[in-house]
């Protein structure tokens, strides 16, 4: 049997990828494995933050089911938890808060790091991915060592593309050598301008993206360490790699990640690595983040696991496109508030239908004429209907 | 009931913790130390192994020290003063009675930042917060660190006690994997310098309920109610409706929601342009 690991990268934009299309260069390692994994154009977050996004990614169910708790709810089944009962040797290492153990996530755990004891600071409020890549070493080399022949399944998340945007000098060199900004500069433009989510000044807002694009060359480098790290291990083992939620620069009118439910903070990347299997496909129906760990499931041989509400992804000529279905809240602004009210999308073919229970209002756009979503087809389109109904059947049966 | 193997081996980790009680007592004079008693299973056992070691070497039992947060469990206080009692340890009680007051006592007031003391003023700057007023509650990162962190501070100054003895485990959770038996905490703006001696690190959760249900040592009677770990009040909650000790210890969690996390992660979460 296999390993499977699983790398999520915060808040990484599908677009930033070359191999979707991205001609700046800013991943050139993830673009470097695409002959060995098979990708997926079309998929979807199940929510466009990390509180709404990854009980999609890590337990396979969305957000507000249960209803909006503090933790994790117990009635949730993490696919660590999964794996750990079938024997399978579970490891986690992370640096967000919102996944720490504090908020539930170290259920099913042999291995559990989320960071939280460790000192940051305000340049870079989580531990780096450099860093994280060095734990996962001791961690593999302690495993091959005492466990080997147990299949593991090891998550890494790698915070590194979250802001503040304050990258490291040789990154932001390459991608615009013309930017010269003092960290405590970057540090300003953080507080005083993504946390105020003001987006009046384009230049500004150019000039964020740009900070953020040498944080994701930055990432690109840690996912290479990553993947050196594994090494050997690679020949046995499937990786799954993605983002949790995308990033607004303005966009929809905003910054970093709010509730919105538009494809720059929920269409992500989503690849499956295997040397052995993959061979440069591309999928090219939506999918989404909830059919993750029915995935991993799927890699360790546990049949269906009656929590998960997705299905595998594998193997592909099988896999079953349906809609595509997300769940936040419809926070503007840094914070989630008790007043804050719930936002659904549903996404079926080229259409995706919003609703925001905040205002009751629906808004429709046709994904394939106008990929930017900013013309709201809900009076106009003659799938609204069938959309709507979709929308409602899912929130009543789910 | 456990085997004679078993009550070897947890006879060999109270030894242990007595070699770290010893190398403390070797640097410092018992009225310079300070033991951390929560009325939780891991300080309570701290305190009887520390007893023990003080009784066979005849020497002095430090002062238990023991922070009251404003929302404490009516179940620790009376165990508190009952075995305080019963086992003769002069326990001393450490409050923020300024932010108390502030709050009116009540949990979820709102606290003017200008009605507290110039030196909660300072350590609400300290942290990184320029607040006019902010809730009283177990969950809030300004009121923990408050009702907690300065408590304690304040008291190791104002005492000059040296070193404390902390029921710390490894076990705890993966972060304290690597956590020493001797820490120097070097002074700092608002912070004064002692030693920090965690003296039952490596005993695990089971191995602190065999230890306690082996040798009678008292616990609070909320672990038999399910309890796995003991914060505040309100932001404690039962793990299941059996005893502590008869839940699946070795694939469960024990610590979820704890206040004590709290605070790390709200500040990480503040940093990340969340609160």
């Amino acid at each position: 049997m296999k390993n499977c690991v699983l790398l999520t990268i915060d808040a990484l934009r599908r677009d930033t990828f070359g191999c979707y299309g991205n001609e700046k260069t800013l991943t050139p390692f993830m673009d470097s494995l695409q002959e060995q994994c098979l990708r997926f154009d079309r998929a979807y977050a199940t929510g466009p933050y990390t509180q709404a996004s990854f009980p999609g990614i890590l337990t396979s169910t969305y957000y507000l089911e249960y209803g909006k708790q503090k933790n994790l709810p117990a009635e949730k089944t993490l696919v660590s938890e999964v794996c750990k009962t079938k024997g399978i040797r579970t490891a986690g290492f992370h640096s967000n808060p919102y996944l720490s153990a504090y908020f539930g996530y170290n259920r099913g755990w042999d291995m559990f790091y989320d960071s939280m004891e460790d000192d940051v600071t305000d340049l870079h409020p989580f531990i780096r991915g450099d860093a994280i890549v060095k734990k996962v070493e001791e961690w593999l080399s302690g495993h091959l060592r005492e466990n080997s022949g147990t299949p593991f399944f090891l998550w890494v998340h790698f915070m590194d593309v979250h802001e503040p945007y304050i990258p490291e000098e040789e990154y932001l060199e390459t991608v615009d050598k013309s930017v010269s900004l003092s960290k405590e500069e970057m540090l300003s433009l953080f507080k005083d301008v993504i946390i105020k989510r003001d987006v009046s000044n384009p230049d500004t807002v150019r000039l964020l993206k740009k900070l953020y694009d040498a944080k994701v060359l930055e990432a690109d480098e840690y996912v290479r360490r990553l993947f050196g790290v594994l090494g050997e291990v690679l020949d046995e083992t499937t990786v799954i790699f993605g983002s949790d939620h995308g990033d607004e620069f303005g966009e929809h009118g905003g910054l970093s990640h709010d509730g919105k439910m538009y494809s720059e903070n929920v269409r992500v990347p989503l690849f499956i690595y295997d040397r052995e299997r993959a061979k440069g496909e591309v999928y090219e129906r939506p999918v989404s983040n909830i059919d993750i760990s029915p995935t991993i499931a799927h890699l360790f041989g546990i049949g269906d696991v009656d929590r998960f509400k997705g299905g595998s992804l594998l193997p592909v000529d099988e896999h079953r496109p349906g809609p595509c279905f997300g769940e936040s809240t419809n926070k503007r602004g840094h914070k989630e508030k008790g007043e804050d009210k719930p936002i659904y999308y549903c996404l079926k073919d080229e259409r995706k239908i919003i609703l925001d229970e905040g205002t009751g209002e629906y808004e429709l756009y046709n994904l394939e004429r106008d990929p930017g979503e900013k013309k709201n087809l809900i009076h106009e389109d003659e799938h609204a209907e069938t959309l709507k109904n979709e929308l409602q059947s899912w929130l009543k049966n789910r | 009931m456990i085997d004679k193997k078993r009550i070897a081996e947890l006879n060999g980790k109270i030894e242990k913790s007595m070699e770290i009680f010893e190398q403390a007592f070797e640097r410092f004079r018992p009225e310079e130390t300070r033991l951390i008693w929560s009325g939780g299973k891991d300080s309570t056992l701290t305190l009887w192994i520390c007893r023990k070691y003080c009784s066979e070497k005849k020497i002095e039992l430090p002062r238990a020290f023991t922070i009251d947060e404003g929302d404490a469990f009516e179940e620790i206080d009376d165990f508190l003063h009952r075995y305080s009692r019963e086992w003769r340890v002069r326990l001393d009680w450490g409050r923020n009675d300024d932010v108390l007051k502030a709050a009116g006592e009540k949990l979820s007031a709102e606290v003017k930042v200008s009605d507290l003391s110039e030196r909660n003023q300072a350590e609400i700057k300290r942290i990184g917060f320029d607040l006019e007023k902010f809730p009283f509650e177990a969950e809030s990162y300004v009121g923990n660190h408050l009702m907690k962190t300065v408590v304690f501070n304040t008291y190791i100054e104002e005492n000059h006690v040296k070193a404390v003895f902390q029921g710390l485990r490894w076990d705890e959770q993966p972060a304290r994997k690597h956590d020493p038996y001797v820490e120097e905490v070097a002074s700092a703006y608002l912070i004064p310098a002692h030693t920090r001696y965690r003296p039952i690190l490596h005993f695990t959760e089971r191995d602190i309920w065999d230890t306690t249900l082996h040798f009678e040592i008292p616990h609070c009677p909320l672990y038999e109610q399910g309890y796995r770990s003991l914060g505040a009040k309100t932001t404690s909650t039962k793990m299941s409706d059996r005893p502590a000790w008869e839940q699946d210890l070795e694939n469960t969690v024990e610590r979820a929601g704890r206040r004590q996390d709290k605070e790390k992660t709200m500040d990480r979460l503040r940093k990340l342009g969340y609160m």
